[in-house]
């Protein structure tokens, strides 16, 4: 069993010391001052000091350049509440393992002896959340081809709500293929994501005791692909904006509505099938859904097109052709979406052409801004042009 | 800087030459007789603006448009991977919306900072280019630190890192100015050597970026955060002011730093901000991941 030995002037500091090392199955003995220390150390073998800096008689920085003179390498953490650069600094070169500034709390000395033990530290989950996750996750296994490289599992959304009815009801409405992982509160959130890699993450705006914004902005530390949404109920005012302000990208409301669900899936886990594409063609696939989604996949397929274009000018080719003969025809929609990819394929120095039926042709060559652009019935003629 | 010319100030007497000018520039300050860069007019008028709490997003895009430069770098931030957006920004109006009133305020000093940064002087236009580059990464950095431990608003965070250097360009540009006014036209001589010059900055310049903070309405702990930023405030562990001091010694460590970075020291400080903000070693790395490319990023 590895023997740590705490030497510090406060009773107190020993006490906590000892119980948190026992707590680790550590054996521990203590002294009051770096001389008493300097007795022990040299009667027994010790794995660890974990030593105080002011004490009377002798103090921690005695004691350590003493330890180290007799060629006693014995690891050294200090534990103290001086925080001066140069006398730290001065420490470091007579060699210490790490640093703790008082108070501390006890998980941090726990994880700091573990780490110069080199042995396994206090562990960051709840046993409790994660039997409650396991319960209701769908989560790919550590084979997943989905999993990440760094061995950490890959999970769709991470639901943050106190009331653990928000993330089952959420769990019904989406596809199965869709993995969730529930978290009740902010440290259960932040546990999970030390462990785990999400693509979108749901804030409840009004958790108890909790800033959601300070939250939001911890976990985009440790998720930074993740995009952050805010949970909200539809009467608070102004929920889109202050959910803005905050840098989320948008708001769902509870209790969810199927149909704004389905638009929030659409916008993350469609994507690459709305598009396809092939060297410079890019193919728009045709729409599937109801009807009072089409703006929201204009809006798609512009985006998405936008961004393979600028692809297909990095690989160097003169020309896009966009084939547009699935996409619905509304003449307003279509026309807008056109003008605007026209005018991305321009920017980045690329031709366009459009490939579509002759009523898409009739159409653009109403619009001033499009009139000029070439459409083909078909992909083969676009290219060949 | 080359070596000071024979005649002139030496390294001997440099020690009293500092004490003499740290007197003249707290002076000046206690007087309020110190000349500061002002803020850019656009940037300043934009900002009283924002202090209305009625303001208009539309009165704030307007005015913004009148400065080119100004517009060009708001919509190019608004574009950005950090604004974490999806539809492209094209005009002043969506960028400002898009900001908010708190990330509009933030970008509106940052753009006055980055002219103080910009130098003339063929002497000291790299350090500056350098200092601000140093600057950047430790606003970025501290803004997440902030965030991750909670020690405040993580936008002070950024002002605090932004502008906790920001005295060493206007004190660079004072003793150039004094060097002309000693040496009249003699551009080949220099009055001091580059070693005591740096060691002149190092005094004065934090007396004289908390005399532009305070000039240009920062928030308290933003202009604490500038104060003194190389020994923790132990009695406020989780404070912006520790989180930019943390951020300096992290971004120094990384090489992110104009001059001479004791390691010893910056080692010591990083130890000391892990524990007193209670990070830990991977969240500090995962921090500092591509940091330089960031600040390299923003820089442009």
């Amino acid at each position: 069993m590895p023997k740590v030995l705490t030497v510090d002037d406060s009773r107190a500091v020993r006490m906590l010391v000892s119980k948190n090392a026992k707590e680790m199955g550590l054996e521990v003995d203590e002294a009051e001052d770096g001389q008493q220390g300097l007795v022990k150390a040299a009667e027994g073998s010790y794995d660890l000091i974990v030593l105080d800096v002011t004490m009377p008689v002798l103090d921690g920085p005695g004691m350590l350049a003493e330890l180290r003179n007799r060629g006693d390498k014995t690891p050294v953490l200090m534990l103290t509440s001086e925080s001066k650069r140069s006398i730290v600094s001065s420490l470091m070169k007579l060699g210490i393992e790490d640093y703790i500034l008082k108070p501390f709390k006890p998980d941090e000395l726990k994880a700091k002896i573990a780490k110069a033990l080199k042995i396994a530290g206090p562990a960051l989950g709840d046993e409790a959340l994660v039997k409650e996750m396991a319960s209701i996750v769908q989560a790919p296994s550590a084979s997943d081809p989905k999993a990440p490289p760094g061995g950490k599992q890959f999970v769709d959304i991470l639901c943050i709500d106190d009331m653990e009815n928000v993330a089952k009801r959420l769990r019904t409405m989406i596809p199965d293929h869709v993995t969730l992982n529930p978290a009740s509160s902010a440290s259960a959130a932040l546990a999970v994501c030390r462990e785990r890699v999400f693509r979108i993450i749901m804030v409840d705006n009004d958790i108890p005791d909790v800033d959601s914004s300070s939250l939001m902005r911890q976990l985009r530390v440790m998720q930074p692909q993740a995009a952050f949404v805010s949970l909200s109920l539809r009467s608070v005012p102004k929920a889109q904006d202050e959910a803005r302000e905050a840098g989320f990208v948008g708001v769902i409301f509870k209790p969810f509505d199927q149909a704004a669900l389905e638009e929030f899936l659409l916008r993350y886990f469609d994507n690459q099938e709305l598009i396809a594409t092939s060297e410079n063609v890019i193919s728009i696939t045709p729409f599937k859904g109801r009807e009072n989604r089409l703006a929201g996949y204009f809006m798609q397929v512009t985006n998405l097109v936008t961004k393979a274009v600028e692809e297909i000018a990095a690989a160097c080719f003169a020309e896009v052709i966009v084939d547009i003969s699935q996409v619905p025809l509304l003449p307003e929609k279509t026309g807008r979406m056109v003008m605007q990819l026209a005018e991305r394929t321009r920017k980045v120095g690329l031709e366009i052409r459009l490939v579509g039926p002759s009523e898409v042709s009739a159409n653009l060559k109403q619009l001033v801004e499009t009139s000029d652009l070439p459409v083909y019935p078909t992909v083969a003629e676009a290219k060949a042009a | 800087m080359t070596q000071a010319a024979p005649g002139t100030t030496s390294g001997a007497s440099y020690e009293k030459l500092a004490e003499q000018m740290e007197k003249i520039v707290l002076n000046r300050i206690s007087n309020d007789q110190l000349v500061l860069p002002p803020m850019p007019v656009i940037a300043l008028k934009c900002l009283t603006l924002l202090k209305n709490p009625d303001f208009s997003l539309k009165e704030a895009a307007s005015l913004i448009e009148r400065d080119p430069i100004l517009t060009a770098q708001m919509i190019k931030m608004a574009n950005s991977a950090a604004m974490a957006s999806r539809d492209p920004v094209q005009s002043v109006l969506q960028a400002v919306t898009r900001f908010g009133m708190q990330k509009l305020r933030t970008f509106l000093i940052e753009a006055s900072a980055r002219k103080v940064f910009e130098s003339r002087d063929p002497r000291i236009v790299e350090a500056a280019r350098g200092v601000w580059e140093h600057s950047l990464a430790v606003a970025m950095l501290a803004r997440d630190v902030v965030a991750f431990s909670n020690s405040g608003s993580p936008d002070f965070g950024y002002l605090g890192g932004l502008l906790h250097d920001i005295g060493k360009p206007i004190v660079a540009a004072m003793l150039l100015e004094a060097e002309k006014a000693i040496l009249g036209v003699k551009a080949s001589m220099t009055w001091i050597g580059s070693v005591e010059f740096i060691n002149i900055m190092q005094r004065i310049h934090r007396h004289v970026g908390v005399a532009l903070a305070k000039k240009w309405e920062m928030p308290e702990p933003v202009c604490r955060s500038i104060k003194d930023c190389d020994e923790y405030d132990n009695s406020d562990r989780l404070s912006v002011a520790n989180a930019v001091r943390f951020s300096n010694a992290v971004a120094k460590q990384q090489g992110l730093y104009v001059g001479h970075v004791d390691a010893d020291d910056i080692e010591a400080l990083v130890m000391i901000g892990r524990s007193l903000l209670g990070l830990e070693a991977d969240v500090v790395a995962r921090l500092t991941d591509g940091l330089k490319n960031k600040a390299k990023d923003q820089m442009t």
